[in-house]
């Protein structure tokens, strides 16, 4: 393999993650379509549906899938076919498997020899206690429950200490505690000026976790930036709710008059209401309802799947 | 660095049911010498039939039996569960992850077949210099039966059905009907190996010695590096990508 003797950045901790035009296509299928982008210390979300492309994009960051286009590089380094950068980067796969037969402190303490740390045992327990897995660390990991699997694996991505931490949904298993303890131990790295890149297809998790965020669909990079501006955007975007009452004719009539809301459908039963507002939709409801005398049996939002989130964003 | 690496190939391939399952295969072999043996058999048919049986069923069948299955698990059971991964995220030459592999596959193999095969020989008839001759047959088969299916894990997912229809057909059929393809024949190799370190009664190999040793050196070369390029542009997919 080549690459040896090839700089990671002179700071001992700050890299960074550079995606030059990138695209992945296995034969006339397009996994990932022309992304570009950057990514510094802190923690980025990488936020899509599942079969967006992310594992995809994940993989050819970290240096296990040639870009069909384009080039990913760490600092200076192309990242395919330069397994000296794993020096500097820490990997955790979405896959399950790990080696059953090793206890997670050998697996740990291998991944620590692998990658030449001075006294591999005491860093296997450092990185161990930091995941919270002391007390099963001497159990085979064939045993271990889908969490405690995912744990280990993190355990052994940063038994090194790397500067850029990529995760593959990390948080696939863990249990709400497990949750949480994760996510203190990323912001704890972030904030010691580490580059974390992590995937996710729950909003919620990037959005508890994310400086930035990075919106893929259908292999393109629908949006970037800083979460708060595009959960903005998916917030302000037309909704639809169903509504089902003791009289729909009369609630749709009443609706229609009111401002926030932009046209009403009564069809097959069902009456469904678009808005540009959500929040002030939802305050005038009751108030319609007792207006037009009727009582409100069901309300529920017709396009809140992340799936129809994520296709408005791209459709902008 | 390579001790972990040992460590992990070692306990992988020893904690396959059917790796172990194959040291019973070994103990077939012994025990037929045994039984054999316990017919009281003159000394030139003891030493022609076991002759026979280390060639036919220790080289011919024990020994690719047990390196298609050691070979091609020693890294195409990590690159079919996803847990190459773990290997390829650390910043170790890929040269070196082949190597490891093929010592230990190769060692294991050994050790799965060479004693098996000693023992039969001793016990089959009383020339312990032809045990001997064909105990480090296997050794340098194994060596180049390993290294040919670690790079067959690596260049398709179905190594071992590739690797035992390879067995059968080229190793057993082609070349037992056709002595052109000798030259290239794993079997013929270590069969001209035994000749030269099994003495007299180790009957008569297709291909001289040192054109055996050196058809097989440039097989197993080649298949180290075809093992190495390919490991180097292993690619990753994830499950849902």
């Amino acid at each position: 393999m080549g690459g040896a003797g090839i700089p990671l950045s002179a700071d001992h901790r700050v890299s960074t993650l550079k995606l030059e035009a990138i695209s992945r296509w296995y034969g006339n299928i397009v996994a990932v379509n022309d992304v570009s982008f950057e990514v510094g210390p802190g923690i980025t979300g990488l936020l899509g549906p599942n079969g967006a492309g992310k594992t995809t994009l994940l993989h050819m960051m970290a240096g296990f899938l040639a870009p069909s286009a384009g080039a990913v590089r760490l600092d200076e380094t192309p990242t395919w076919r330069h397994a000296e950068v794993y020096r500097a980067i820490g990997f955790v796969p979405e896959r399950e498997a790990v080696y059953p037969f090793l206890t997670a402190r050998q697996f740990v303490a291998a991944s620590a020899r692998l990658q030449d740390v001075d006294d591999a045992d005491a860093a296997a327990s450092r990185a161990i206690e930091m995941v919270d897995l002391g007390n099963a660390a001497d159990r085979a990991i064939g045993g271990y429950s889908k969490g405690m699997r995912q744990r280990a694996k993190v355990a052994a991505a940063l038994v090194h200490d790397p500067k850029v931490l990529i995760l593959d949904e990390p948080f696939n298993g863990m249990d709400p505690r497990q949750r949480l303890h994760m996510m203190d131990l990323l912001r704890a790295m972030a904030a010691d000026g580490r580059t974390i890149l992590f995937s996710s297809h729950i909003l919620e998790e990037v959005e508890r976790l994310s400086d930035r965020v990075l919106v893929i669909i259908a292999g393109r990079l629908a949006a970037s930036g800083d979460f708060r501006k595009i959960r903005r955007l998916m917030t302000d975007r037309p909704h639809r709710f169903t509504l089902r009452s003791s009289d729909d004719r009369r609630l749709a009539r009443e609706l229609l008059a009111s401002a926030e809301v932009d046209a009403v459908e009564l069809r097959d039963g069902m009456l469904t209401v678009r808005t540009g507002d959500f929040g002030a939709l939802t305050r005038a409801v009751a108030p319609a309802a007792q207006r037009a005398g009727v009582s409100i049996l069901e309300m529920r939002p017709a396009d809140e799947s992340l799936e129809s989130v994520f296709s408005y964003l791209v459709r902008r | 660095m390579t001790a972990a690496l040992v460590s992990i190939t070692l306990r992988a391939l020893l904690n396959r049911r059917r790796t172990l399952l194959l040291a019973l295969l070994g103990a077939l072999l012994v025990l037929v010498a045994v039984l054999y043996r316990l017919g009281n058999p003159t000394a030139a048919e003891s030493l022609d039939v076991t002759r026979r049986l280390l060639a036919n069923f220790g080289i011919g069948v024990l020994l690719p039996l047990v390196a298609v299955i050691v070979g091609t698990s020693a890294l195409g059971s990590e690159l079919d569960d996803g847990t190459i991964v773990y290997l390829l995220a650390k910043p170790v030459a890929r040269w070196r992850i082949v190597l490891v592999k093929l010592v230990v596959a190769w060692l294991v193999t050994c050790v799965l077949v060479a004693p098996a095969i000693l023992l039969a020989g001793v016990i089959g008839q009383d020339d312990p210099q032809l045990a001997m001759g064909y105990a480090v047959a296997s050794i340098v088969g194994a060596l180049e039966y390993t290294a040919i299916f670690i790079a067959l894990s690596l260049v398709t997912s179905r190594a071992l059905i590739i690797g035992l229809a390879y067995v059968v057909v080229w190793e057993g059929v082609v070349a037992g009907l056709f002595s052109g393809t000798r030259a290239v024949s794993v079997r013929q190799h270590a069969l001209a190996v035994a000749e030269s370190f099994g003495g007299a009664g180790a009957g008569d190999a297709e291909l001289a010695f040192g054109f055996a040793v050196a058809v097989s050196a440039v097989v197993t070369l080649g298949a180290i590096v075809l093992a190495v390029r390919r490991l180097e542009t292993v690619e990753l997919r994830g499950e849902t990508s």
